[in-house]
């Protein structure tokens, strides 16, 4: 078990600083994120860039940015100086004020230099489905934060990877292309993860999302990929929650070394997975079940899965989504 | 799962305010919709010069509880408002809480009304007469208030020195608020220095004292955590049809629970008993280990011991 006392020792606890978005209602950004990771034993810096009253998938919504001077200070001057913290990952998220994001990147650049040990994580927000949702100043500015900074790890969405690479994925093909280019473009990233993409794989059916990952450090020579099948269901959350799961699974201090990324990936993708189709029961009627249509469900039902976050990473079936691998360099 | 809203402060490192609040409450299975009050990198016994963000301004509090009570205006089974920084900010929570416990009477409101300890204001002056007002109008909505002894003397207007004294604000209040928990009594009321004596209240029946052996330390957000167990005992207290089972037990299983929390936090810093206020690497020995308590929150259950519960006030 994590943190228990043991031989009379305590365990470290792993710190993080997530940087997201704040909901009141909801589970999206941070409130995606903190309390899966701090029921899997992390202590989370919650630092929020905004808060609205629930996230814009409802309709309506309200709330406020917090101001750019306000996130430097309290990073910068609190935590990074007064507190003098050491951070076993930093993660960062929906950060829409494009000063903020400059002043976040370059304090946060520093301090990845300064401690090499130090692993910054970008879920790169920018948009979804072929729209832009922040921005457009905000592109060049995560341009210049993948290329200049030794990143852990990167998780764009489909849109983002074609933004990043400036190129179109459809196929397994240009997959790989995009791969390269990627890594062409950004070599100091050190493992990219596409959370979900609509590509055509073969003829034989479409109902499946394809998540694709490469290990430029340990494989760089391969690229894995997963078809999931899709739920008729559209979740708001769900790709903040699986980069802060994959972060645990990667990063926990009883997480199994070396990494293997791609079994990461099956792993997570599953307990997600779970969380989605507990989501779903708890949240759709008969009815819904039997309609084509898919449902808009606006919250994950988190603390409805404490026995599924509960589990020690890895001991989800890592079957049931099983990684194909394609060479980058034929 | 129970659905709660609350209303109070965030920190980004550490465990008070809301922070403290809402990982427990999500153990215990409550869906929590925290408001930030204010967003700071962390709380202000660090040194007021090493506390940097905001607090949120009241336009900005305004549109988003309206945003949130407008968009979901019967989602939630509890209420709970702690540290506000301010005279607007605590009218604003009032005005928004009011109207929604008024439109859905079966949900509850704790209100924890933040004001200072021991013979110290740490809010503004011009905060008292707002929680007066929504503690002591004849139309007062709240359900549960939790003020220490301090705070239980600036709603009574009154010092209290005994427990004669203690009873009489108690019933004022009770006039107004039915369920009040003092959180901790001046060590002048019971010249015991080994204790902490709590006192649970029903309106109708007798004060019931409680005691708990004094960890020695300065714990920050422990106020915010009891708040926040209190709740949840007390909405399972209020939905359960089993009448053996009453306040004070409820009390003393947050109690323990607490107990354990704190003795969990010293158990990870043994210089803890010697930390300094203003110290920011002391202060950040002593932060709540909130996350390392993870499987303490669900107790005992509550009447399987007694072990606090000292007398009749």
């Amino acid at each position: 078990m994590l943190n228990h006392i043991e031989k009379g020792e305590c365990v470290r606890t792993p710190k993080v600083l997530s940087i997201q978005s704040h909901v009141v209602h909801g589970y999206v950004g941070n409130k995606a994120a903190t309390f899966p990771l701090q029921y899997k034993g992390w202590d989370v810096d919650v630092l929020n860039t905004v808060q609205l009253s629930n996230h814009p998938g409802y309709g309506k919504f309200t709330g406020h940015k917090a101001k750019a001077s306000d996130v430097y200070d309290i990073l910068k001057k609190g935590l990074l100086g007064d507190l003098n913290m050491t951070y076993d990952a930093i993660l960062t998220g929906y950060i829409p004020c494009t000063d903020t994001l400059k002043l976040l990147s370059q304090t946060l650049g520093d301090a990845c230099k300064k401690d090499h040990r130090l692993k910054w994580i970008v879920d790169p927000v920018l948009g979804d489905n072929g729209k832009l949702y922040v921005s457009d100043k905000n592109v060049p500015v995560y341009k210049c934060i993948l290329r200049e900074n030794r990143l852990f790890m990167v998780t764009p969405n489909q849109f983002e990877m074609e933004t990043l690479t400036g190129m179109g994925i459809t196929s397994l093909e240009s997959l790989r292309q995009g791969f390269i280019k990627f890594h062409n473009l950004y070599p100091l990233v050190e493992r990219v993860v596409i959370t979900s993409m609509e590509i055509t794989i073969s003829d034989d059916n479409t109902d499946y999302l394809v998540c694709a990952c490469c290990d430029f450090v340990a494989k760089p020579d391969a690229v894995h990929y997963f078809k999931v099948p899709k739920l008729n269901a559209h979740f708001s959350g769900s790709g903040d929650l699986f980069t802060a799961l994959l972060l645990d699974c990667l990063l926990h201090p009883t997480a199994k070394q070396p990494l293997d990324l791609s079994h990461t990936v099956s792993a997570v993708l599953s307990l997600v997975d779970d969380i989605l189709l507990r989501t779903m029961d708890l949240t759709l009627s008969k009815g819904d079940f039997l309609t084509n249509k898919p449902s808009v469900i606006n919250d994950l039902k988190l603390v409805n899965c404490l026995d599924l976050l509960a589990q020690p990473p890895g001991s989800h079936t890592t079957t049931r989504f099983r990684p194909t691998s394609i060479e980058l360099f034929r | 799962m129970p659905r709660l809203l609350a209303t109070q402060s965030h920190v980004v490192h550490g465990y008070v305010g809301n922070k403290a609040a809402t990982f427990p409450l999500q153990c215990l299975g409550w869906d929590v919709d925290c408001c930030n009050s204010v967003q700071f990198s962390n709380h202000t016994g660090y040194g007021m010069d090493k506390v940097f963000g905001n607090v949120t301004e009241k336009n900005d509090l305004d549109q988003l509880l309206c945003g949130v009570l407008g968009n979901f205006p019967h989602e939630y089974d509890a209420l709970l408002s702690g540290y506000l920084p301010n005279k607007s900010s605590v009218q604003c929570m009032g005005q928004h809480y009011r109207r929604y416990r008024n439109a859905n009477p079966q949900s509850i409101w704790l209100m924890d009304p933040v004001m200072g300890d021991e013979g110290q204001l740490y809010v503004n002056e011009d905060v008292i007469p707002e929680y007066k007002k929504l503690a002591l109008s004849p139309s007062c909505l709240v359900d549960i208030i939790t003020p220490n002894q301090f705070e239980l003397e600036i709603l009574n207007g009154e010092n209290i020195g005994n427990s004669e004294q203690m009873k009489s604000a108690l019933l004022k209040l009770h006039a107004t608020i039915p369920v009040i928990v003092v959180t901790s009594c001046d060590f002048k009321m019971f010249n015991d220095p080994e204790h902490v004596y709590i006192v649970t209240s029903m309106r109708g029946e007798k004060p019931i004292l409680l005691r708990v052996p004094l960890i020695k330390s300065y714990f920050t957000g422990v106020g915010d955590l009891f708040s926040a167990l209190l709740l949840d005992r007390i909405y399972k207290l209020f939905s359960s049809n089993d009448s053996s089972v009453r306040l004070e037990d409820q009390v003393n299983d947050v109690l323990n629970v607490i107990q354990k929390v704190l003795k969990k936090t010293l158990s990870y810093a043994p210089k803890l008993k010697t930390a300094k206020m203003g110290s920011a690497s002391d202060m950040k020995d002593m932060e709540l280990r909130i996350i390392e308590s993870r499987d303490l929150y669900e107790g005992d259950g509550s009447t399987s011991r007694k072990n606090f519960i000292y007398r009749k006030l």
